[in-house]
């Protein structure tokens, strides 16, 4: 079993012990830097930020509950070659699911990584982060970051109750809360966050970590499991809810055409999309540079040719390019300019695709992605039972 | 109201469904024309974008056919296939596509009357399911 | 986009105007995008036929061509040669099916006309983004690289060497020969195994145009068909081959004495030795695992006795490359160890053998002289053969070996032969499977000569007083039967190399299910591999007998040969091209591509393809989300316009053809459809 140890906080706010945490991982002789989520020096959300200056730990802030983008593909650029040493980068559960799709897809390496990992209550998007620094009052950063953890312990923002800000429907939807496979994790599950908070080694890199840093082990995460339990509970009927909904919007092609026609074809759902790693979207490519005959020609066929054309086309395409390795942290309706419900449709598409394969995205690193392997005898069904 | 006839697209392996269609033809086995042949030279070619396409673009069906498994021209092709078949099949069945609209079958280079037979089968079976919604999007 | 694309309707005289409106079909394409001329004609395949196509090409200034006819598995050739003809790129051309897909099985006229149209209305969609493509000529390296120098291998270097080329012929062993030196008769002419194999052996050794390589092994191939890199590690033999004279002194006094290898444990040699005395090449080698001296000990004794000087202990490990243009795998087969079959208690019991063993046991120069003993040195009175040993069982391997019915047949023989007719043999077997040539009549032979023949899979060899006891389901009988015999020989499997896997992966070839490797086609290609230029001879493929292991070998001579004969090979252009720009370097193509012709640039990180490897067979494409991997000749963009060229309305329908409803009902009809689909 791995010893749990305990990170103390002082005056209250967790935030700092991360800060003090990161500082003392930084200080170490191997490693290079820290990848974190940073508040800018005015107010607002929170960016993924390569640090090398302990100074600059102080505007560190893994408790946040904005969520501009998935840091994923930027941990990928940054372990795609040589470090000179290791780096710490500090990954919400479903980032760290994404960049574990992106190293099987050879974007990036757990070589040199040290991962760290923390509990996630779920964050924002764009605009209920806005809403919620509203509802918070002009405080400082990660002083708003500690209100949250607290707040949404006590069970706000589980719905828009009153007006008030709702955590995104991807969070609300996540059944992933805690993170898989991180070095270290930062226990917020089930803890009085103001007190302490649990430092977690998930392997033997993290368990070494925990014993050179000295801290008090406190042998289990009381109370942790069973909050936990309940997250993953809450959430996944919150999803099977909405996977349900969903369904019925998109039952039928009209009724998908429906579901996506405020689709500009902006492609911002791909660019945010943490595990779209095509260089260049095939979509933006010369295979689609169609000629005016061939407009008029299913103009022609169809009678009326909705345009821009290929957003059904580009959205069936991505759910067969990308559905497999979705890990449905919701940046596509972030990123939607006209409030498709991305994620939503992705996600209940996923659910289907990724379990006809026994897969799960970001479950484990050494799995294959189903579509780069393949057996003699398999899915009979498919063919009729005919192998 | 007319009757409906389907528009099925096929891509065929060159090396065993296009053969058993010469095969069929010189044999003279009467198909259905509804079923038009796009000849690939491997079912392992046909990109999922493919399927997808034809059917919004007016296909009431697709049928892939290929060797069958262990006698891939190109070794494993059409394994890869039958995954990528897997794959489309859960998503299009999830917006109501029916899943007869796409197939995916193993027709061998000497199999003409097992061509013949899976052309007029398919028809039939799209012909009873009417036309497809997706077809009539006017969208791409 | 100005092509000038000319479209060519074949009558076929009636075979296709007989149900299609050919006229019809001809003037719906001059009304297509691009088409600059239509026609129809009765034979398009004739001389005046393809003479119109060309002077078309050149008169009206044709970029592009469509014939539609029979099916381009006929006569695809024919018009691409025509555009070639005329000066235009023959992969600019698209010839579609009207006959065979078409008229020959389309019952109505009408809709007969009407598909037609579709599948010309596709072509000459298509062929506007056809690109120019060139064939590439590839040299080819005269010499041949055979690996493995048993029964196969040696035929394969006798014959290609014969022919004038010269081969590199590596050998793992000591010696060459293979298992086929281990025999002592052969089936079903019962010729003598060395009498045949021994003179193949010298001829290797004495053929100029043969590199005889043993204690080598091939530990790297780099390159492609006609040329390759081979390196290959000499081991040491401990011995100079220049000097030694093959007297064998050196073996008589040698104090390490370990079970033999080639006795297949039924005799012993020493740390230095040779397998048997018509070994070739005919020198000794030490054993550096056993040897005293090598391992630190004192010894030196061969060294002391060698009258020419030749012991060296210190010769160290060579490491030799060489260019080749073809390759021909003959590594062999294994025998199956019965060990795991614990029933039948071999390696508990005395005299229970293997098949080789006992080749062993009954050979003139094997550890018995030839003399069928038991371990106590007497005769067995009574023999049981145990067939399909890890053959035709789906706990070891499910596949037949082909051969075992018909050396138990041989053994039934020698053993009624040596040991007189009152010897008991019964042979428990599943089916007796003898389809060569003579095998039936040798069985028939066999059978009468007395000996029995028990239809069942024995369940159990127990050991009673001193007894062996088989204990089989007489399935003909329908009882269980008990036999108690002297002697048990156990018909072994032959299994793949046990490291079959890893120079499956050294070679860039693969393994079948059964972990043999895997021929291009089980029917057409037996010999040849999914890798151009690499070939397979023998057992290495699956299980063989003599007979069919140097046809086999013949065989793949004969493909190796064309290759090196000719000097030259001629790259298909209709491969796979990864956009470096594009590509995001995931590798997935890399783990899809059956013949591993797909190649990682890590300074660039994207993935390469190695255009003689690739066969373009599309996997690739077929996965590769950014379309960075596009086959030639079948790009996204041509397969696209394919699609909408052949799901397009027609411009103007025949008012008669009920086909035509389609495409377009009003939507709120599709609305209620689907909800009942």
């Amino acid at each position: 079993m791995p010893s749990v140890a305990r990170l103390p906080v002082e005056n209250g706010n967790p935030v700092r012990a991360m800060q003090e945490l990161l500082r003392r991982l930084l200080a170490e002789d191997d490693i290079v830097g820290v990848f974190a989520p940073r508040q800018p020096p005015a107010k607002g959300a929170v960016m993924p930020s390569l640090i090398t200056d302990p100074e600059a730990l102080a505007s560190v802030d893994p408790a946040s509950p904005s969520f501009p983008v998935n840091a994923a593909q930027q941990v990928a650029r940054l372990t795609r070659g040589d470090l000179d040493g290791k780096l710490i980068a500090v990954l919400r559960p479903c980032e760290l699911r994404a960049f574990t799709e992106l190293v099987k897809l050879n974007q990036g390496s757990l070589q040199n990584l040290i991962i760290v990992g923390a509990d996630c209550h779920g964050a924002f998007d764009n605009d209920g982060f806005r809403a919620f620094m509203e509802s918070n009052g002009g405080k400082p950063g990660i002083d708003n970051s500690a209100d949250f953890l607290r707040r949404v312990s006590a069970g706000e923002f589980t719905a828009a109750a009153n007006g008030g800000p709702a955590l995104a429907r991807a969070c609300r939807a996540c059944e992933h809360p805690a993170p898989e496979h991180a070095d270290l994790t930062i226990g917020l599950f089930g803890q009085d966050t103001s007190r302490d908070v649990l430092l977690i080694p998930g392997t033997a890199q993290g368990e070494a970590l925990v014993s050179r840093l000295g801290l008090a082990t406190s042998g289990s995460g009381a109370g942790r499991d069973e909050a936990l339990t309940r997250i993953r509970a809450e959430r996944t009927a919150y999803r099977d809810a909405m996977f349900e909904e969903t369904r019925a919007a998109t039952a039928t092609p009209a009724k998908l055409a429906e579901y996506l026609a405020a689709c500009v074809g902006c492609y911002n759902c791909r660019a945010a999309c943490p595990v779209c790693y095509c260089r260049e979207c095939v979509f933006l490519t010369d295979v689609f540079a169609h000629e005016p005959w061939q407009y008029l020609g299913w103009a022609r066929q169809k009678g009326a040719l909705r345009m821009p054309t290929d957003t059904l086309f580009f959205h069936l395409t991505r759910m067969a390019h990308m559905s497999l390795s979705c890990v449905g942290c919701g940046q596509c309706s972030n990123a939607c300019p006209n409030d498709i419900g991305v994620m939503e449709l992705f996600r209940t598409v996923a659910a289907r695709t990724q379990s006809a394969f026994d897969y799960e995205a970001g479950r484990n690193p050494d799995e294959k992605p189903p579509l780069t392997v393949f057996h003699q005898k398999e899915f009979a069904e498919v063919t009729g039972g005919h192998d | 109201m007319e009757a409906f006839e389907p528009t099925i697209i096929a891509f065929v392996c060159n090396w065993c469904t296009y053969t058993a269609a010469d095969l069929a033809g010189t044999a003279r086995m009467v198909q259905s024309p509804r079923l038009r042949l796009v000849r690939m030279m491997c079912t392992g070619m046909v990109d999922p974008k493919y399927v997808i396409k034809a059917l919004l673009s007016g296909a009431d069906g697709v049928l892939i056919s290929g060797c069958h498994p262990g006698d891939c021209h190109y070794i494993n092709g059409n394994y890869k296939a039958r995954r990528r078949v897997k794959l489309l099949n859960e998503i299009l069945t999830g917006f109501g596509f029916d899943e007869r609209r796409l197939k995916l079958t193993w027709v061998g280079a000497s199999e003409g009357n097992e061509f013949a037979a899976t052309v007029n089968r398919m028809v039939e079976d799209i012909r009873a399911l009417g036309p497809s919604e997706a077809a009539a999007v006017q969208a791409l | 986009m100005a092509n000038r694309i000319g479209v060519y309707v074949c009558h076929c005289g009636t075979n296709i105007a007989g149900k299609v409106d050919v006229a019809e079909v001809a003037r719906f394409a001059r009304g297509l995008r691009g088409v600059a001329v239509a026609r129809d004609y009765k034979f398009m395949c004739s001389d005046p036929g393809q003479e119109m196509i060309i002077r078309d090409i050149r008169e009206l200034g044709l970029n592009r061509v469509v014939v539609a006819s029979c099916s381009p598995r006929l006569h695809e050739k024919t018009f691409q040669n025509a555009c070639l003809r005329a000066g235009l790129n023959p992969f600019l051309f698209q010839m579609t099916c009207i006959r065979e897909h078409c008229s020959w099985v389309t019952a109505d006229g009408l809709e007969a006309t009407d598909k037609a149209k579709h599948i010309v209305a596709a072509a000459v969609a298509r062929v506007n983004y056809h690109e120019a493509l060139y064939s590439r000529v590839e040299k080819v390296h005269p010499d041949v690289l055979v690996v493995g120098a048993g029964i196969a291998g040696m035929q394969v270097a006798l014959d290609i060497s014969r022919a004038g080329h010269n081969v590199h012929l590596v050998e793992r062993g000591p010696s060459i020969g293979g298992h086929m030196a281990q025999f002592d008769k052969t089936f079903p002419t019962l010729d003598c195994a060395a009498c045949i194999s021994t003179p193949k052996m010298v001829a290797v050794s004495q053929e100029p145009r043969i590199n005889l390589m043993t204690y080598a092994e091939v530990v790297d191939i780099k390159g492609f068909v006609g040329n390759y890199t081979a390196t290959v590690r000499v081991k040491p033999r401990y011995v100079d081959m220049r000097r030694c004279t093959g007297c064998g002194l050196c073996m008589e006094k040698c104090p390490t004495k370990v079970p033999s290898e080639f006795e297949a444990g039924m005799g012993e040699r020493r740390a230095i030795y040779r397998n048997s005395p018509q070994s070739v090449p005919n020198k000794p080698v030490i054993d550096a695992a056993h040897c005293r001296q090598l391992g630190g000990k004192k010894c030196g004794v061969c060294a002391k006795l060698c009258p020419s000087g030749a012991i060296d202990f210190e010769q160290k490990e060579q490491l030799v490359s060489m260019d080749v243009g073809t390759i021909v795998l003959a590594t062999g087969f294994d025998v199956f160890d019965p060990t795991p079959l614990g029933q039948y208690g071999f390696g508990r019991y005395d005299n229970v053998l293997t098949g080789l063993q006992f080749e062993r046991l009954n050979n003139a120069v094997g550890p018995t002289d030839g003399k069928i003993q038991m371990k106590n040195g007497e005769k067995p009175g009574s023999v049981g053969i145990i067939h399909c040993v890890g053959s035709r069982d789906t706990n070891h391997h499910p596949y037949c070996s082909r051969v075992c019915c018909m050396y138990a047949l041989k053994y039934d023989h020698l053993i009624k032969d040596k040991l007189g007719h009152d010897t008991q043999v019964y042979n428990f077997y599943i089916d007796m499977r003898c389809f060569g040539k003579g095998y039936e009549e040798f069985y028939r032979r066999v059978q009468e000569e007395g000996v029995h023949f028990i239809r069942g899979r024995p369940a159990e060899v127990t050991d009673e007083d001193g007894h062996l006891v088989i204990t089989c389901e007489d399935t003909l009988l329908g009882r269980i039967v008990r036999v108690p015999v002297d002697m048990v020989i156990l018909c072994t499997a032959m299994t793949p190399r046990a490291d079959a896997a890893e120079v499956a992966r050294t070679f860039g070839i693969s393994q079948g299910l059964d972990r043999f490797f895997l021929e291009e086609h089980p029917k057409l290609g037996p010999v040849s591999t999914a890798t151009d230029g690499i070939f397979l001879a023998g057992t290495c493929q699956g299980p063989k007998d003599i007979p069919d292991a140097v046809a086999h070998a013949s065989g793949a001579a004969c493909q190796a040969l064309s290759l090196a004969a000719r000097g030259e090979v001629t790259i298909s252009p209709t491969i796979s091209h990864i956009d470096p720009d594009i590509c995001s370097g995931c590798k997935s193509c890399i783990d899809l591509c059956a013949y591993s012709a797909i190649e990682f640039d890590e300074r660039r990180r994207v993935a390469v393809v190695n255009e003689a490897m690739c066969k373009g067979c599309g996997s690739c494409a077929g996965h590769c989300p950014s379309g960075a991997a596009q086959i030639r000749h079948f790009s996204e963009r041509s397969i696209f316009t394919e699609l909408s060229g052949m799901l397009a309305g027609l411009p103007h329908p025949p008012a008669a053809t009920v086909a035509m409803a389609h495409p377009i009902p009003a939507a709120e009809t599709h609305g209620q459809t689907a909800q009942g689909a």
